[in-house]
């Protein structure tokens, strides 16, 4: 690690907790807000998501070496953590440090590319099964029954080792759109019993059309759920994305994903347990901010949680 | 609408979904590309051998046809053949799923027990120390890939502190078969390690949503009638709290069969637990129709049974619910 | 917790942990009692499991392995594994035998030679042998070894001729080594083209020094000693071959004395930490299997077309040179490993440090790629020509850590000359297919030499190995005859010659990378002694092991 690198990690581990302290003082004026801070891991967490984020963004800067750059596969392969090696380097000799940084950027641009798609693609159906109810509404749910009926594992092998040489983005895409079913049903629920609100029936009777009632009023006021939804649902796809890189179809070499790394480490996990350990943690680190952010959203988001579950 | 009825409608549904899930998979194995013919390592494979192995299999037939036989075959109980097994697939089934039920049994056993015993737990201690403390323990623990604990603890505990064995369901020495107190001693031994990777991330999850449906509860107008009536605190919580948060509990069991079948693939291939995910992964990797489809079919099969018995428990349990069991939404989202 | 739970619940509860806590010790119990010199247990640890156990079919080697103790051949190598000739073989069914002319070898077969359901193995046995694996029903691998074997006879009952086609060194090696003679009582009645997939097969009854016990799927498979095995009753009771997914749990389980045997180590970390078990001996013998990066010259996917980067030969020589294949063995294998001159492993006599090989020569790869048009035109780091970029995939299967290893360091040798490389895990069956029927550009493959390189050689790398094990359809004719005059040379002197001047020929040639040969190392529990292992088949001698009833420990008394 050079001067330089250590210096960028310095300014964005900073930069984090001075945006969420900033976020604390626009609280005091919000009482959403105000509910989300007094959860304190939900503070820790949003900071460990923003740095993350910032890492993933400013990773050429943050990065020392070329996550893919094998140094000396004679010398320098199995290394333990040193101080040029901060997290030391793996059986080709590469960075571990390196490759973390690089792959925080493939992983959780996985997560969230694909937690968008099932967000997306669940809020669209279950808000269309709970808008139009009878038939549409039994077919769409049936198909859920059938999405959850699978373990997902199973569709996403069937879907990724069947067809051999799967782009990245169908990847994403694939992940996306076997992860909407829970959101389905929830935002279902949400809207079923939003579509009897007064400013919905008025909507209806002035004349505009569903489209028009489910975008400009039901949907924004099922946001709670589906913020929510999301937030959970990015730390789902990261722990998909690893347990499809460690069967060998998940993300392809050279690229560093989090998944893939715990896959090259563990052959050494005895000898050179760092490569596994560090990548594992990454991910634990990740979704554990998630679920805390998560936490704190649905107490700040949904009025009838307060003062409960604290 | 009588409890008749709606079973019968629920029923007729979960058979629905079923035939469904069974089609679905049918269809998939069969238009991917790539053929059946496979060799187990890369020695020659004589290619006149393979239009033999397809018409023998009938698998030159259109997918309409070979689904019908398909399902004549289900009828009459054929799996079908695996290719990369070399036996019929009801036949492979039937070894794994022993092993499946050990290890999905004593994983819900300390998933349900340590997470009960926690979120009640923490529901009485709500907001003290011990609480605060167990909170983050269990939000940690949530948040592991359930793969990497096993590594974490194949390393630990196999490894560097001696204590369990390495992988493998028995000793192959003594045990080849439970035949004795001692062997069923010794599957136990090691049915801890994959059983406790798999409950304790289960059992933080449910911990979590546990204290959440007590403290939920807690708020609701019969228990603060009972508190007034001047019951105790402590029959207050455990006659009314817990028969009313084990009703969600009992949702719950139904989502966590599927994690089950899920998580545990990865579990078994690390510890080498001969069981139904890890087939089912080998099968699907090696494109082995047969038993693709039949792990597809029995994988639903068990999911949706599940949910159908918690959705009869909860009808008994509770007739309020009955009527919007169909729409029973998921409390943490999946 | 248990204060948090009703009194209803807390008493049984309690009872409940008390009975298992003090059954436990009287669950402990060791049971068996085994003294003497014909006891002994051992696990073998062994990664991946077979399909079959019927010889004709069988493809891994674990499967070879478990059938050298339960299927006899008619003779064996002895250790040397020299081929020529018949002097240094070993009797084993065939008591002895003689020339009766240039071109007819007889066998008398061992009257007390018994199948293990009580039946005599007779001359019918090794004529329907015969005919099993020369069937194309039967698909057997082991076929083309055969080819110049015209008809096997039986004269009568303990008396098999064979009859060959011409005349050449290795004839007696080619009678003997490649068959296990199976019994014919027992499968005739299966249909030839269900062999592969016939109960027999996981259900073996041989005539071997060890018997069939059990076959748990996915867990283990038992054989115990044949007590009145007529040359000489094995001294090791039962052996037991544990599958594990994975090489680095094997090795863990021989470390923490879960089992006894891990005959290939393959890596320098797996050795440091066999050397660190103090119960652990470990033995080094010849390697057998080599590893290539093989070239498909057909395009991918249509092996009627040629292929538009691997069918320039000159191309492959440039390939060849910008792969530093010294380091990467250094780097992955260590010890453990050698760089092999040619498609061959140490274990085969025409192993020849001087056989002329292509250098490591990164300028003169990057001034032939440059000749031939494939140039970095548009500054991406990737040579392209005619708007093609220079890239390609590598298979490489799924179960293998070392050669995912060597693909990943494949892929930076070839991104530092401009050529990029994908990598393409599948699982093993997948590649087997895929390499079968040409839908591949590279793959990374193991090939194990049989002691004599007449087989393999010719089966892999000339034009008779189309459709066969020769997947990327190289095929020079200038070797072909090459290896079929060194086949056939009766002098010695002839016949290194002529493999020398074959082997200079395929490395010119370059229609593979030749990565490495594994230097074998087995890890042995100390306690087992007259460990001999032969190179070509470590498992064949096995039933001389031996373990003195002083160095019993637990398992190895137990009498089931």
């Amino acid at each position: 690690m050079t001067l330089a690198t250590w210096f960028a990690l310095l300014v964005a581990i900073i930069l984090a907790a001075e945006t969420v302290r900033a976020l604390r003082q626009r609280a005091l004026g919000s009482e959403r807000w105000r509910r989300f801070f007094r959860h304190p891991t939900a503070a820790w967490g949003l900071v460990i998501l923003v740095f993350l984020i910032m890492v993933a963004v400013a990773a050429p800067l943050i990065a020392p070496f070329d996550p893919d750059r094998q140094l000396d596969i004679i010398g320098l392969k199995n290394h333990p953590p040193s101080w040029t090696f901060p997290l030391g380097t793996d059986v080709l000799s590469r960075d571990v440090w390196s490759r973390i940084v690089y792959g925080a950027r493939v992983s959780l641009g996985i997560g969230g590319l694909g937690a968008l798609v099932a967000v997306s693609v669940g809020s669209l159906v279950g808000a269309v099964a709970g808008y139009y109810r009878r038939w549409v509404d039994a077919v769409l749910m049936r198909t859920v029954d059938v999405g959850l009926a699978l373990p997902r594992i199973f569709i996403l092998l069937m879907a990724v080792a069947l067809w051999d040489r799967l782009p990245f983005g169908v990847l994403v895409l694939v992940i996306g759109l076997t992860s909407w079913f829970g959101t389905g049903r929830l935002v279902r629920a949400e809207v079923l019993s939003l579509r009897e609100r007064d400013y919905v029936l008025a909507a209806r009777a002035l004349g505009a059309g569903a489209g028009g009632v489910i975008f400009r009023h039901v949907l924004p006021n099922a946001a709670a759920p589906i913020i929510v939804s999301a937030a959970l649902g990015v730390g789902n796809v990261l722990l998909l994305e690893a347990s499809l890189s460690y069967l060998g179809i998940g993300v392809r070499p050279p690229t560093p994903s989090w998944g893939n790394m715990i896959a090259d480490g563990a052959p050494n996990i005895y000898t050179a347990p760092w490569t596994t350990l560090a990548a594992g943690l990454a991910i634990s680190l990740v979704v554990m901010s998630l679920n805390a952010v998560a936490d704190g959203l649905r107490d700040a988001l949904d009025p009838r949680e307060e003062g409960s579950t604290t | 609408m009588t409890g008749v009825v709606w079973l019968l409608r629920r029923l007729v549904a979960s058979v629905a979904i079923i035939f469904a899930v069974v089609t679905l998979v049918f269809i998939l194995i069969h238009v991917a590309p790539g053929d059946p013919c496979v060799g187990s390592d890369e020695s020659a494979r004589d290619p006149a051998m393979c239009p033999l192995l397809i018409r023998q299999f009938g698998l030159d037939q259109p997918l309409y046809v070979q689904y019908g036989r398909y399902l004549l075959q289900l009828l009459q109980g054929n799996l079908g053949y695996s290719f990369s097994l070399h036996r019929p697939v009801r036949d492979a089934l039937a070894e794994t799923i022993p092993f499946t039920l050990q290890l999905a049994g004593v994983a819900l056993l300390i998933d349900f027990l340590v997470g009960l015993g926690l979120g009640i737990y923490q529901a009485l201690r709500v907001n003290r120390l011990p609480d605060l403390v167990l909170s983050n323990v269990t939000l940690f623990a949530y948040s592991l890939p359930t793969f990497w604990l096993a590594l974490v603890l194949l390393l630990l505990f196999a490894e560097k502190v001696k204590l369990f064995p390495l992988g493998g369901p028995s000793d192959p020495v003594l045990c080849p078969l439970i035949d004795s107190a001692y062997c069923v001693a010794d599957r136990i031994w090691h049915l801890v390690l994959p059983a406790l990777t798999l409950g304790l991330v289960g059992a933080a999850g449910t911990a979590r949503f546990q204290r959440a449906a007590m403290l939920e509860v807690a708020q609701q107008d019969f228990v603060r009638t009972a508190r007034a009536k001047g019951l105790s605190e402590r029959r207050v919580v455990l006659r009314h709290q817990l028969r009313n948060a084990l009703l969600s509990f009992i949702t719950r069991f139904g989502l966590t069969l599927p994690f089950l079948l899920t998580g545990a693939v990865l579990i078994e291939t690390i510890f080498a637990w001969p069981g139904m995910g890890r087939l089912a992964v080998d099968a699907i990797l090696t494109r082995d129709h047969a038993l693709v489809t039949a792990t597809g079919l029995i994988a639903s099969t068990v999911v949706v049974s599940g949910n159908f018995l918690a959705d009869i428990l909860i009808g008994i349990a509770d007739p309020r619910v009955r009527v919007a069991a169909d729409e029973a939404v998921p409390l943490l989202p999946a | 917790m248990l204060s948090a739970m009703p009194r209803r619940v807390r008493l049984p509860f309690s009872i409940l942990v008390a009975a298992l806590v003090a059954g436990a010790p009287s669950a402990c119990e060791r049971r068996g009692g085994c003294t003497g010199s014909y006891c002994g247990t051992l696990i073998d640890a062994a990664v991946g499991e077979p399909g079959t156990l019927l010889p004709t079919s069988t493809e891994e080697i674990v499967a070879r392995d478990i059938e050298e103790q339960l299927f006899l051949k008619l003779a064996d190598v002895g250790m040397s594994t020299n081929t020529v000739g018949d002097e240094d073989f070993q009797p084993l069914l065939a008591q002895r035998w003689e020339w009766d002319g240039p071109l007819t070898l007889v066998f008398h077969l061992d009257p007390r030679a018994r199948w293990q359901d009580g039946q005599r193995v007779t001359a019918t046995d090794v004529a329907f042998t015969f005919d099993a694996y020369n069937d194309s029903a039967v698909a057997s691998p082991y076929r083309p070894q055969l080819k110049r074997i015209a008809s096997v006879t039986p004269r009568d009952s303990l008396t098999a001729v064979f009859r060959f086609r011409e005349r050449y060194p290795e004839m007696f090696y080619d009678a003997v080594y490649h068959m296990r003679i199976l019994p014919a009582h027992l499968l005739r009645p299966v249909p030839r083209d269900q062999w592969k997939t016939a109960p027999f097969g996981r259900a073996p009854v041989g005539d071997g020094p060890y018997r069939f016990v059990r076959w748990q799927a996915a867990q283990s498979i038992e054989l115990v000693a044949d007590s009145t095995f007529f040359l000489g009753r094995p001294r090791l009771r039962r052996l037991i071959w544990r599958f594990t997914p994975d090489l680095g749990v094997a090795i863990s389980q021989v470390v923490a004395d879960q089992a006894d045997i891990r005959e290939q180590v393959v890596t320098p970390e797996n050795l440091e930490r066999l050397r660190a078990a103090p119960q652990i001996a470990l033995y080094p013998y010849r390697g057998n299997v080599y590893t290539f990066l093989s070239f498909n010259q057909r395009a991918n996917g249509d092996t009627a077309k040629p292929n538009p980067i691997f069918a320039d030969r000159e191309i492959r020589r440039a390939l060849s040179m910008a792969v530093d294949r010294a380091s990467l063995v250094r780097s992955r294998l260590g010890e453990l490993g050698k760089v092999p001159p040619g498609p061959m492993s140490s274990l085969l006599w025409i192993w020849d440090p001087e056989i002329r090989q292509l250098p490591f020569d990164t300028a003169q790869a990057s001034s032939i790629l440059n000749a031939r048009g494939w140039r970095d035109h548009d500054g991406d780091g990737i040579r392209d020509r005619a708007g093609q970029p220079l890239a390609f995939h590598i298979l490489v299967p799924t179960t293998s850590v070392l050669r995912k290893q060597y693909a990943r360091l494949l892929q930076e040798e070839y991104r530092a000359i401009g050529v990029r490389v994908d990598i393409d895990e599948v699982e093993n069956s997948v590649v087997g297919q895929r390499v079968g029927t040409g839908h591949y550009d590279t793959a990374i493959l193991s090939r194990a030499n049989d002691p004599s390189p007449s087989s393999g050689i010719a089966q892999t790398w000339t034009r008779a190995g189309f459709g066969g094990s020769n997947f990327g359809r190289y095929a020079n004719p200038e070797f072909d005859r090459l290896v079929d005059r060194a086949i056939a040379a009766t002098s010695p002197d002839d016949a290194r010659r002529l493999w020398r001047s074959a082997m200079d020929l395929i490395n010119a040639d370059a229609p593979a990378v030749f990565l490495y040969s594994l230097e074998n190392m087995a890890a042995i529990h100390s306690r087992v002694d007259n460990v001999q292992l032969r190179p070509d088949s470590w498992a064949a001698l096995l039933r001389g092991w031996r373990i003195p009833s002083s160095g019993l420990i637990d398992r190895d008394r137990v009498e089931r």
